[in-house]
């Protein structure tokens, strides 16, 4: 019993069976269906899957930020340090927002407020979370930018006098002003090219460890998950189909969308090997096929995938899947 | 040794070169580039000017109110440039008189109907949903009406004072204000930073005042520009009435209004307000356009 609660204890996030649609007059776009995260102090989890898998708007829920009032959290529990998100006041959320999660966002481009110096952008989330006068928080601001490689006089340059990847590690040093346990990295390297997203990286890394921070790295770059993760976990459609250690999704991957997005990668040593891309498209949110939502794109379908969702099933301690062809513990079929 | 190492001795000045000009000096450049505008700046800022050095030009006391019979209706001359109206006061200290009333009443009653409207719009825009359903229903209804009439039914309310007239015509230019900040409040809400804002915890309050509504400045400035010549017209048409400035205090349109008896005879005594009311407006909208096309050069 109290061993259980030690482990408790350890989850910096849990997010239990998580559902939000996006509901308008028109329409209800299924964005997320039971999503099941749980992110341990200290380790790093990268949520991967196309566009339109639910990813950011799994991430937007974690600050309570889904886009109101269309998005609504239909029903599961987030858990930050044991505590719900969910439950929690706007004044409550605003303390915990950048002090215990920070985010990083996608675009540095938009990101950044065009209007204030970077340095002020910095000081405002010290400000804001700190009890200390505006001269400090400018001051640590400089401290920050230090930190992520940026000369501390630029503190009072404006974000269009920066470039690109400066830029985003501007938008890190916001989101890590305040250390947080919690750091959620939108697709952050995506807006960059390749050199730079190398460069980003490893300083999101090396910070990360630095102030043993968990983090939730969004892509749709298995290279970057292969680079910073512990642990993956695979969404499609709003479920996380396919979860594991890097080993076990790189090395021994279950799921055939799994199997299907490796299959997709190019192989640096053949150079005229055709890619393999997944057949078909990412379904329709708004309708989501019976079942299995990829049975309709799936190589190894089966009567039962389009009559009943499959469960998910562990196949090992760290190792669980979603899918009809895993009945119990490590039955292969693939 | 070829000629850009020549040019520039230093590394730094070799960047430089290099270095992005600043947003204000581009939006100025761009601004530059517009004849028209820049002629509006310069007849704008000689209004002001005048305005401001008024009591120099002529005396408020001996030359624009006090009643000099003997000196009426002398047409212009070396004395008088715009001559003299029907009481013999001297018609160019009236003007310049005028101009402070009308610019100190165009610019308060503008800045009352930027900050209320301001507000509303804001916070319709920003929230959405209900709180934009209500807020911009009431503005409607208030939008229904012509501003003119609005503000003479609040004027004809309450009495015809200045204080009175800058707040009827400030609220009739409400509900114009409220829409264009909502409007642009709504395209800068949906922009990534204000997102940002909102994950490292800063609140609602903090947010609009900090990231959206700094950043929706350009079309607010221009929107001041063209309804501060609208006021200023308004102003005028309802002294022309006689529920505006009264006499004897000059106006233009309290000018034009008591000129136009004489006009077959004397036409200088309504020429000079007339123009005065005229280079006005179109120097404010020649200003205001020119301040749109620099602040958002995709509309070009």
């Amino acid at each position: 019993m109290e061993i259980k609660k030690i482990n408790e204890q350890e989850n910096t996030l849990e997010i239990k069976n998580l559902v939000i649609h996006y509901i308008s007059d028109e329409e209800v776009v299924k964005a997320v269906n039971g999503v099941n995260i749980i992110i341990k102090a200290g380790r790093t989890l990268g949520l991967v899957g196309e566009t339109g898998a639910g990813k950011t708007t799994t991430a937007l829920s974690i600050l309570n930020l889904v886009p109101e009032p269309q998005g609504k959290i239909l029903s599961g529990e987030i858990l930050l340090e044991g505590r719900s998100v969910l439950a929690m006041s706007e004044l409550e959320l605003e303390v915990i927002r950048g002090d215990k999660v920070a985010m990083i966002f996608q675009d540095p481009m938009t990101s950044l407020n065009p209007v204030h110096t970077v340095g002020h952008q910095i000081a405002e989330s010290i400000e804001i979370h700190r009890k200390v006068s505006k001269e400090e928080a400018l001051k640590q601001a400089k401290e920050m930018l230090e930190l992520v490689g940026i000369p501390g006089e630029r503190s009072n340059e404006y974000p269009y006098q920066f470039s690109g990847g400066m830029k985003q590690r501007v938008v890190i040093a916001i989101a890590l002003t305040c250390s947080p346990d919690l750091l959620i990295a939108d697709e952050p390297t995506t807006a960059l090219d390749v050199t730079i997203q190398a460069q980003v990286l490893r300083l999101i890394n090396e910070l990360r460890q630095k102030y043993h921070m968990s983090m939730l790295m969004i892509t749709h770059d298995l290279g970057i998950v292969a680079e910073v993760c512990d642990e993956v976990s695979i969404a499609y459609a709003g479920r996380i189909i396919e979860h594991g250690t890097l080993e076990d999704i790189f090395d021994h991957m279950r799921h055939p969308y799994t199997k299907g997005l490796f299959d997709a990668l190019p192989d640096i040593g053949v150079r005229r090997s055709e890619l393999k891309p997944v057949k078909g498209l990412m379904p329709d949110p708004t309708n989501l096929p019976s079942g299995c939502p990829f049975h309709p794109r799936c190589d190894y379908v089966m009567d039962i995938c389009s009559q009943s969702p499959p469960e998910n099933k562990w196949i090992s301690e760290t190792h669980s899947v979603e899918c009809h062809l895993y009945k119990d513990t490590n039955e292969s079929m693939l | 040794m070829d000629e850009t190492v020549k040019k520039y001795t230093t590394r730094k000045e070799f960047f430089k070169q290099y270095k992005k000009k600043s947003r204000l000096q581009e939006t100025w450049n761009r601004f530059l580039r517009n004849k028209l505008a820049v002629i509006g700046l310069i007849i704008f800022v000689f209004i002001v000017l005048a305005a401001v050095v008024a009591p120099l030009i002529a005396d408020y006391e001996t030359d624009a109110i006090k009643i000099n019979v003997p000196n009426r209706l002398k047409s212009p001359n070396a004395e008088h440039i715009f001559g003299t109206d029907e009481l013999g006061r001297d018609i160019m200290a009236r003007i310049v008189h005028g101009a402070r009333i009308s610019l100190v009443v165009g610019f308060a009653a503008v800045a009352l109907a930027l900050f209320i409207g301001g507000a509303l719009g804001a916070i319709a825009g920003y929230f959405g949903g209900k709180i934009d359903e209500v807020i911009m229903r009431c503005m409607d209804v208030f939008l229904c009406l012509p501003d003119v009439l609005l503000a003479l039914a609040i004027v004809a309310a309450f009495g015809t004072n200045l204080v009175n007239m800058t707040i009827a015509i400030g609220l009739s230019f409400t509900p114009k204000f409220s829409r264009v900040v909502r409007s642009a409040v709504m395209t800068v809400r949906g922009i990534e930073y204000v997102e940002a804002a909102r994950a490292i915890g800063a609140t609602n309050t903090q947010i609009i005042t900090n990231h959206v509504l700094i950043n929706c400045f350009g079309p607010i400035v221009v929107q001041v520009t063209l309804y501060v010549a609208s006021a200023i017209l308004t102003i005028s048409a309802l002294s022309f009435i006689g529920l505006g400035i009264q006499a004897p205090i000059p106006e233009w349109g309290n000018m034009l209004a008591s000129g136009r008896v004489y006009m077959r005879d004397h036409a200088y005594i309504v020429m000079a307000p007339g123009l005065a009311i005229f280079v006005t407006i179109l120097s404010l909208n020649l200003l205001g356009d020119g301040l749109r096309d620099a602040l958002d050069p995709r509309l070009k």
